[in-house]
């Protein structure tokens, strides 16, 4: 560390010095700011929560802490004086660990060899490990067998190991990626006492969630993320309840930038009548041509689930599922026909709608290939005719069809797949998180697009955004823990006014549980 | 400390000069250590050297051996790549080139010897492909309908292979009047692939046509795009609703008809018979070929060219030296094992590290 850099200074009015400060930390990837001139004070014995919708930048802010990614400008201070991290392991040295969503173990090794992995110390003593792993555990309530082998384990205990790893190697602050997407509730209890235990304990802990009742029931401090930036900052003291905190991570939606002129509705096109599978837990709705039905809901709660059964990659484990006048079974145990007119945008632009090495004209026929076919062969002259013809009316950038299609950028690459999508004609578009990491200007002509294609379809948008739900819905149906809690149209104002409420599960209405919120 | 990192390629080296440069570094490397190995044996490194260029490469006749044993090898390395580009490792290359022999050498003992060669030569392919193409089958069913490891499925068929060509050769198949020696009869002449020009025979227009049909087929056929496009991405595959199982054993299948290709052609130009010594690894070097010539065919031309002068180079090398036949294997095992290290700088470089300057990973 060079000493000629000037200390980071606090410059609060906090009593407890920040053990580590992140200082107008800038990340983008490509247009999309990912994080723009964040600042942050991490402090030791407090519990912070980072809240936001998904694509909000908690992720790639806490990357950029855990030495995963490098910000484009700003700093990282330890101990007040700025530090430079290349990988994990500056950081891990620095004190800070993260626990990722998808655990990184080596499932045919034990407990302690996972925990050994990566020690640089040299010599190796596996009693005094396996006592000081205990004793670790014995402190926070982690209890968990040293000799057990990964494979075998919960995901509780998984996560456990991952903790212990960092704890093992002295970590002062403790990075949680959504630590409950995968624990059940005895799992998160035991989880809470744990990282409480450690708060006292004098070290500093991150949690990413983006739920509201846990960060209730865990932090001491809450700070909201909104499209890169942080928008809000306060104690868990100054929000009673979760309504306040619905509110405050909602914020103001902005003033919709496009006017929504509802067209006539037409044939009914997608039925579901109490269809269930995992994690979705009877679902009932209807969409007519003409619509665009929006699900909105906090990630995690079934909403990928309900897609990958609408898109026939998850089978229904029962219900009514009537898809352009099939049941499921017959529509997607057929061999594909052009006219199906179902189509999928999903999330997952690069790895599952596109292929990143082949090219656009590749890319462009692949989900078109039976409108391109002469025999058995392709007719790839007409297939880079449409592909230059849809380049250049979705504006594609770069307008070349011979570039790979991982070279182009979120927002080109989206405009790109709704191309190919629409080219089709469809009937029934299913739609899920279409606009997220995309700048302002992608965002918008994506949502012009869909609603352009309501004259021949029924939209189905599933969206984690709640600004673009209101942009684009004429329905609602706020989806929480498996299942609708409510399906409305938008003209009922009081319960679209109710939204973030719904996200949190609670039905309007119903009086809110003082003591859960308290609990 | 070291003084490197090691850094990744964003895109795997294209293939230009500094592919070429690891090729030889890794190459010069690799002769360093068979050196100092021949060294410790009073045997000239540099002898042994000459020896090996000249009986791979040196003059028209190396030349023509190379080039023979580049057709098989060549057929059963595309075969191999093709069940590699859907990342399906078929490593049974060894078997289905041992049932293409047996297809083979069926069609001509059920023809009737005087048969004229248009109908003895195509009978054979067919033959062969259809042989071979059930040894690969057979693990592309099992993997779709049980899911078993191909790894596993076609390495064990290996086996099952071998010993069923083996087992006609000593049994049901044996010449009655060779004496005792497990071989077929000699084939008719029609069932031995003509000469083109000294002993080049007409194999290498095989595996022109071959590698020219899988060009159109990949290129400008629906399923040679399907599977290109499953090959890329199997999730992608799934979203794009190709038929991801029918490819599958479809792959496998082709892959199996190609090496069986590769085993009519060793049975009928090679041996002009069925015997047990018919295998001699080339479905197993074909691995190696894929590998390093990422699956792209002209690169799969070159490295099968290549390494079949490195085997006939190490054959002259061995008997001139005097050194044991294991030791041939030795080197020409630690050859391929130096150039397939050596595509780890394909996909990573190394990066001086300077203590103070922040050093770009770009």
């Amino acid at each position: 560390m060079e000493q000629n850099h000037v200390a980071c200074n606090g410059g609060d009015r906090d009593e407890i010095r920040p053990v580590v400060r992140l200082e107008g930390i800038s990340k983008s990837f490509g247009p999309v700011k990912a994080n723009n001139n964040i600042t942050l004070n991490i402090r030791p014995t407090r519990i912070k929560a980072l809240l936001g919708e998904n694509g909000a930048g908690k992720s790639t802010l806490m990357s950029i802490l855990a030495g995963k990614s490098r910000p484009d400008s700003g700093r990282i201070c330890v101990d007040g004086l700025p530090v430079q991290f290349r990988s994990p392991k500056d950081a891990l040295s620095a004190g800070i660990g993260m626990v990722y969503q998808h655990f990184m173990l080596v499932e045919a090794m034990s407990v302690a060899q996972n925990i050994l992995l990566g020690q640089e110390s040299g010599i190796i003593n596996p009693r005094g490990m396996g006592r000081r792993v205990r004793e670790l555990a014995a402190r926070y309530g982690l209890d968990v067998n040293p000799d057990a082998i990964i494979r075998d384990l919960s995901m509780g205990e998984r996560q456990r190991v991952e903790i212990l790893k960092l704890l093992y190697r002295d970590c002062r602050v403790l990075i949680f990626d959504e630590p409950t997407a995968v624990l059940t509730p005895p799992e998160i209890a035991q989880l809470f006492d744990a990282l409480r235990r450690m708060a006292v304990d004098g070290r500093a802990i991150v949690f990413i969630s983006h739920k509201m009742k846990e960060v209730l029931d865990l932090a001491n401090e809450v700070e909201i993320l909104r499209r890169g930036e942080i928008v809000d900052s306060f104690l868990r003291e100054d929000v009673p309840d979760e309504r306040e905190l619905a509110a405050r991570m909602i914020g103001r939606s902005p003033e919709p930038v496009i006017e929504l002129v509802p067209v006539e509705k037409g044939e009914e096109l997608l039925r579901l009548e109490n269809a269930r599978c995992e994690k979705v837990d009877g679902v009932s709705f209807s969409l007519r041509r003409g619509e665009v039905l929006a699900v909105a809901g906090v990630a995690g709660n079934g909403q990928k689930e309900l897609v990958e059964m609408l898109t026939g990659r998850r089978e229904p484990a029962g219900g009514v599922l009537n898809i352009l006048g099939r049941d499921w079974k017959g529509f997607f145990h057929t061999p594909v026909r052009q006219k199906d007119g179902l189509v999928y945008i999903p999330e997952d632009r690069k790895g599952l709608a596109t292929c990143p090495t082949l090219n656009l004209i590749d890319n462009f026929v692949l989900t078109n290939r039976l409108s391109f076919l002469n025999g058995p062969f392709m007719d790839w002259k007409r297939g880079e005719a449409a592909t230059r013809e849809a380049i250049k009316e979705f504006n594609v950038h770069p307008p070349d069809p011979m570039v790979p299609a991982g070279s182009l950028s979120g927002g080109n690459l989206q405009k790109l797949v709704i191309a190919r999508e629409f080219y089709r004609k469809p009937k029934l578009i299913v739609a899920e998180n279409p606009t997220q990491g995309l700048d302002i200007s992608a965002m918008e002509e994506v949502w012009r697009r869909i609603l352009a294609v309501r004259e021949h379809a029924g939209i189905l948008l599933v969206t984690s955004d709640l600004t673009e739900a209101m942009t684009l819905a004429d329905t609602f149906a706020v989806m929480y823990g498996g299942r609708f809690i409510d399906v409305f149209p938008r003209t009922d104002t009081a319960k679209v006014e109710a939204i973030g409420l719904m996200l949190a599960g609670i039905k309007p209405g119903e009086k809110l549980d003082n003591k859960e919120a308290e609990a | 400390m070291t003084g490197f990192r090691v850094v990744g390629r964003d895109a795997p080296l294209p293939l230009g000069w500094k592919s070429i440069a690891i090729l030889l570094t890794t190459l010069a490397f690799a002769f360093f250590v068979c050196s100092m190995l021949l060294l410790v044996q009073n045997k000239s490194p540099w002898t042994a050297f000459m020896l090996l260029l000249e009986g791979g490469f040196g003059g028209p006749y190396p030349l023509e051996d190379t080039l023979l044993k580049t057709i098989p090898l060549f057929l059963c390395s595309i075969g191999v790549s093709i069940a590699f580009r859907m990342k399906i490792w078929n490593i049974g290359a060894e078997g289905q080139f041992a049932l293409g022999g047996v297809g083979a050498t069926a069609a001509v003992l059920l023809l009737p010897p005087g048969s004229p060669v248009w109908l003895m030569l195509p009978a054979m392919m067919l033959g062969a492909a259809l042989a071979g193409g059930l040894w690969g089958f057979l693990p592309g069913m099992l993997k779709l309908r049980f899911g078993l490891n191909e790894i596993i499925s076609t390495l064990m068929l290996n086996y099952i292979g071998i010993e069923l060509m083996r087992y006609l050769v000593y049994g049901p198949w044996k010449d009655p009047s060779g004496m005792g020696f497990p071989m077929t009869a000699m084939f008719p002449p029609a069932a031995t692939f003509p000469c083109l020009f000294g002993r080049t025979h007409a194999g290498i227009l095989l595996c022109i046509v071959v590698a020219l049909t899988l060009v159109l087929f990949l290129g400008r056929t629906r399923l040679g795009f399907e599977l290109r496009a499953a090959g890329e991405n199997p999730r992608n595959a799934r979203y794009a609703r190709i038929r991801y199982g029918f490819l599958l054993v479809f792959v496998l299948t082709l892959s199996g008809a190609l090496a069986g290709l590769a085993g009519c052609v060793e049975v009928s130009a090679t041996f002009n018979r069925l015997q047990p010594n018919l295998c001699t690894g080339y479905g197993y070097t074909a691995i190696v070929v894929a590998w390093l010539s990422r699956l792209r065919i002209s690169s799969i031309a070159f490295f099968s060219f290549f390494l079949a002068g490195l085997k006939v180079g190490v054959e002259n090398l061995q008997m001139e030296l005097q050194v044991p036949a294991a030791f041939g294997g030795i080197l020409e095992g630690f050859i391929l094992l130096c150039v397939l290290a050596g595509q780890f700088f394909h996909h990573y470089r190394l990066v001086r590290i300077s203590a103070q300057q922040e050093e770009e990973t770009a």
